[in-house]
């Protein structure tokens, strides 16, 4: 089966490369932005070359994208925004089937059998998508691939009637570690009164060399913290090692972002609150008592 | 210019029950709402219209049968966007609807709307599925442009600007109308209607349509699984300072410290 792929983001190329050889042989698309990282690029069998066109084109790509996909059964994508975005109009101009953010893939049969969530995290769904298919491809499900050198061809870039143009396009800033690669999270919720109490949380995840995340009313609707800290479904989802919800009743929505950490604990002080369900060790307290207990020993216990 | 929301009858994923023993999933028994994400898409309609004039229509599909229970909750919701200030709602309804997919939703519900809208707005994804495919075909469908992801909308002429913001960028594009144009619940508070409104609400122009699809699904759902979380649910009792040791000692014994 041959596969083509296409990721804005260098480090999802490689697990997308990662999940299309479970299926076949990969070309990977390539724009002129992410042409000085070709070296970085292992497992796949070609890299399809265009430098005539910028990853910030989405025009474009989903012209190239479509223009390319007639010879290949397969197309994937990453399931970041920018990839999200192209997955549905290039399969609907294909004429292909589409999932996104897929768990797991395989052929049976002549159709391609994917695995996603759905209802909130309630449910997975086992889809089986007619080929050709468009999909894209959950993050962190794939280790990027350690061998193989691709070959490397030119192509050119489709002329497109452009209707979107793009007049300010500004970095975010950085954050220091990404939640979703972080091995320790304290994701805050509403049990916080005031803004600045949060430097309860803050200083918990300093003692233990984590970041804090939040739900989405604090960071979307009180705009307590940036909307890159969001953790659920439609946010970042996470899969630290140790994971301590504070003040966060577990809604669905977020309950479907924190479902892959290893060991979770709540604090609440609400013993019917659905996130003790989700949790491994639940504490029925009042946050503003026991999170400076718990840092002050955790303190003494690296100090010492 | 006239305006087309996209309001899908969503499962209310927060009500919906499932049973990690069985599998079973109590789709039948949980109830449906317009999603969240789409009384943002609605806010931004209504906001819009009061600038620049025109009508703003919600157009709803509903993919969970067509009991007299579905019929009904279809029209709570509609109600619910139309009281927030939208001039009128269609409701395409059908027993085929439950096996379409994204590729022939979109090519049912374009033909509700070319010709008759310059502006689509909807959710960055349904509250249900989340995948926000709909609204990317339905403007592959049209050979209208789509942009995700808004965060600010302003219409300047023939053209949108949008602010969105992705992973990496805070970008603002030009986009040429008609277009199709998704949210996320960032861009604005969707207002609360008040009684008077929703009294109101209830005489506005609700047209219902049958679903009947001239193509056939690209897919097809073979099974849906209850995903097996095993959580040890241990409470630490004990007061402030034992809970603190002994939740030390559990994460030790874990291998997280």
């Amino acid at each position: 089966m041959k596969v083509l792929a296409f990721s804005h983001s260098m480090d999802l190329v490689l697990e997308l490369i990662s999940a299309g050889r479970e299926l076949g042989d990969v070309s990977l698309i390539m724009t002129s932005d992410q042409e000085g990282r070709i070296n970085e690029v292992k497992g796949a069998k070609e890299i399809l070359l265009c430098k005539g066109m910028g990853s910030g084109d989405q025009e474009g790509l989903v012209e190239l994208i479509s223009g390319l996909a007639g010879d290949y059964e397969v197309v994937l994508l990453a399931s970041d925004r920018r990839g999200r975005e192209l997955v549905g109009q290039v399969a609907h101009r294909l004429g292909a089937s589409s999932a996104v953010d897929v768990s797991s893939l395989s052929v049976e049969d002549g159709k391609l059998v994917v695995e996603r969530m759905t209802f909130g995290g309630k449910a997975i769904a086992v889809e089986e998508l007619g080929l050709p298919a468009v999909i894209s491809v959950q993050k962190g499900k794939f280790k990027p691939p350690e061998e193989g050198e691709p070959s490397v061809r030119e192509i050119s870039a489709p002329s497109v009637e452009r209707r979107i143009e793009v007049i300010e396009r500004k970095e975010k800033p950085k954050v220091g570690v990404p939640l979703d690669k972080a091995e320790i999270v304290v994701a805050v919720g509403r049990g916080f009164r005031k803004k600045e109490d949060l430097k309860l949380a803050y200083e918990l995840a300093d003692v233990l060399g984590g970041v804090v995340g939040a739900t989405r009313p604090i960071a979307a609707d009180l705009k307590w913290m940036e909307e890159e800290v969001w953790i659920g479904i439609s946010g970042v989802r996470i899969a630290p090692k140790l994971l301590i919800v504070v003040g966060a009743s577990g809604q669905q929505q977020f309950a479907a972002g924190i479902m892959d950490s290893k060991v979770v604990v709540a604090v609440n002080t609400d013993s019917k609150a659905p996130i003790f369900e989700q949790a491994d060790y639940g504490v029925v307290m009042d946050l503003y008592e026991f999170l400076p207990v718990l840092t002050r020993k955790l303190k003494e216990i690296k100090g010492g | 210019m006239d305006i087309a929301v996209l309001v899908k009858q969503s499962l209310d994923v927060q009500e919906l029950r499932v049973d990690q023993d069985t599998g079973k999933i109590y789709i039948e028994d949980a109830p449906t709402k317009a999603g969240d994400i789409e009384l943002n898409a609605t806010e931004e309609a209504v906001r819009l219209k009061e600038k620049l004039g025109g009508k703003a229509i919600a157009i709803m599909l509903s993919t969970w049968g067509s009991s007299g229970k579905r019929q009904k909750e279809a029209r709570e919701a509609l109600t619910r966007v139309l009281a927030m200030g939208l001039d009128g709602a269609v409701l395409i309804m059908g027993e085929g609807a439950e096996k379409g997919d994204t590729y022939v939703i979109a090519k049912v519900l374009a033909e509700e709307i070319r010709d008759k809208f310059r502006l689509v707005l909807a959710a960055e994804g349904s509250e249900d599925n989340f995948s926000g495919l709909l609204p990317a075909r339905l403007a592959a469908e049209l050979g209208w442009p789509y942009v995700a992801y808004a965060t600010a909308i302003e219409v300047e002429g023939d053209y949108v600007k949008v602010t969105r913001s992705l992973e990496d960028f805070e970008e603002v594009v030009k986009v040429k109308l008609p277009a199709v144009i998704s949210v996320t619940q960032e861009i604005n508070k969707p207002r609360v209607p008040k009684l008077v409104e929703i009294v109101k609400a209830k005489k506005k122009p609700m047209d219902q349509k049958d679903f009947s699809p001239h193509v056939e699904p690209k897919l097809v759902i073979r099974e849906l699984k209850v995903p097996k979380v095993e959580r040890k649910q241990i409470v630490i009792e004990g007061d402030v300072e034992e809970a603190a040791e002994k939740l030390i000692q559990a994460l030790k014994e874990e291998g997280v410290l």
